[in-house]
């Protein structure tokens, strides 16, 4: 893909303060062809009490390898997840 | 043979050298703690800062000429690095191998410590959302499993005897998952997986930034034309893409330098076509790994 892909997941939609667990949604995450997205517990959580975490996001950690095929905005029933691209050589 | 059998095989393969595997390894280097810290804090390895920039929208920095140069030799660096590790988050001296299917049972059957469990996949789990189990770990790593419930399978056989493990990598490998072997960290090997690209961790800065975080197999597929019929069932099943298609000899074509030795085309072909052979034997190949 040429250009710069950015892929945003907005938490106020997709997470604990919503009551929305993306461990247990994870669409996404399935859509994606090429597994762009990573799934984790918040940094902060760890440090309260790694044993039992409750807060997990998603990030989208590798967003050159995306397609740009729109499946994960689609998949999202929080409708949480924007992508967007600038052509190459655009500013 | 492979830098790692070099260096660390004893006059044969790194992962065939029992001592790697042995408690009393993990003991001298305090692996119990150091494991229990990074798997407790897998997931976010990629996520933690390390000298300045995380792994979030790294290919970009991977794509730039320099900085690319610059990041690609910090992790090879890291990756393989032998030296006593030291910090749970970050992936030290965490290198692996492709292994075909003998090659893991005879892990299995050899040289694994006991106790051995098989857990999920935690690639899968953190790509995909999916549990599956299909990692099997030996010794200390099994007893730090034991404390992290989100790896333990639910429905699947936790605790292995040999014969089971040799049966479920067998069923995995047959299923066209990669069998792959992990120092985790350097000189403990603790970890053989039944990987999937591009989910897995382990293969994919390989396949898509070039960066040495597994190698080769010792072996290589070495098609034989008379037997193969040109059915393609293979194709489909190399997650290296290293198997095309010769249309105007309706025969299949391996190319040489995709090849990764996994060795799961060959459950695939039931022509017996396909066959491994040692991957030093290939003219031009020697040092491919
Ligand atoms: S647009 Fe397609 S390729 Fe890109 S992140 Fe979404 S699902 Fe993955
Ligand atoms: S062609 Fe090579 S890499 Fe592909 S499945 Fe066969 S052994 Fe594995």
């Amino acid at each position: 893909m040429t250009g710069k892909t950015s892929i945003k997941i907005d938490y106020s939609r997709c997470g604990d303060e919503v009551g929305v667990d993306p461990r247990s949604c994870g669409k996404c995450l399935r859509a994606c062809d090429p597994a762009i997205f990573l799934l984790h517990e918040t940094l902060g959580a760890v440090e309260e009490n790694p044993f039992d975490p409750q807060k997990w996001r998603i990030t989208p950690l590798w967003p050159d390898l995306c397609f740009r095929c729109m499946k994960c905005v689609e998949s999202c029933p929080e409708r949480a997840v924007s992508v967007r691209w600038k052509p190459a050589g655009g500013n | 043979m492979c830098d790692l059998c070099m260096k660390h095989g004893a006059g044969g393969k790194w992962y065939l050298n029992a001592e790697h595997y042995s408690n009393r390894i993990a003991e001298r280097y305090n692996l119990r703690d150091f494991l229990l810290e990074q798997y407790k804090n897998f997931e976010q390895i990629s996520i933690r800062k390390f000298r300045g920039f995380n792994a979030v929208g790294l290919g970009y920095k991977l794509r730039m000429p320099i900085i690319g140069r610059i990041v690609k030799h910090t992790a090879e660096k890291l990756l393989h690095s032998t030296n006593p590790p030291t910090n749970p988050f970050r992936p030290e001296g965490h290198i692996g191998q492709v292994v075909p299917l003998e090659d893991a049972v005879a892990i299995l059957e050899t040289c694994a410590a006991e106790p051995i469990i098989e857990k999920n996949c935690m690639c899968r789990y953190m790509s995909r959302g999916i549990k599956e189990a299909c990692c099997i770990n030996f010794g200390v790593m099994s007893e730090i499993v034991d404390k992290l419930p989100r790896f333990i399978p639910e429905k699947d056989k936790y605790h292995l005897t040999r014969r089971q493990a040799v049966e479920r990598f067998t069923e995995h490998n047959k299923k066209g998952y990669i069998g792959s072997i992990w120092f985790g960290p350097f000189p403990y090997i603790n970890n053989l997986c039944s990987c999937a690209s591009p989910e897995c961790a382990g293969i994919r800065p390989r396949l898509d930034y070039g960066i040495k975080s597994i190698y080769k197999s010792e072996y290589i597929v070495d098609p034989d034309p008379d037997k193969c019929t040109g059915c393609r069932a293979c194709v489909s099943v190399c997650q290296f893409k290293a198997i095309g298609y010769d249309h105007a000899l309706k025969r299949i074509t391996l190319d040489y330098k995709k090849c990764f030795g996994c060795g799961v085309c060959r459950h695939a072909c039931k022509q017996e076509a396909l066959f491994l052979k040692p991957r030093d034997e290939v003219h031009g190949l020697g040092k491919n790994y």
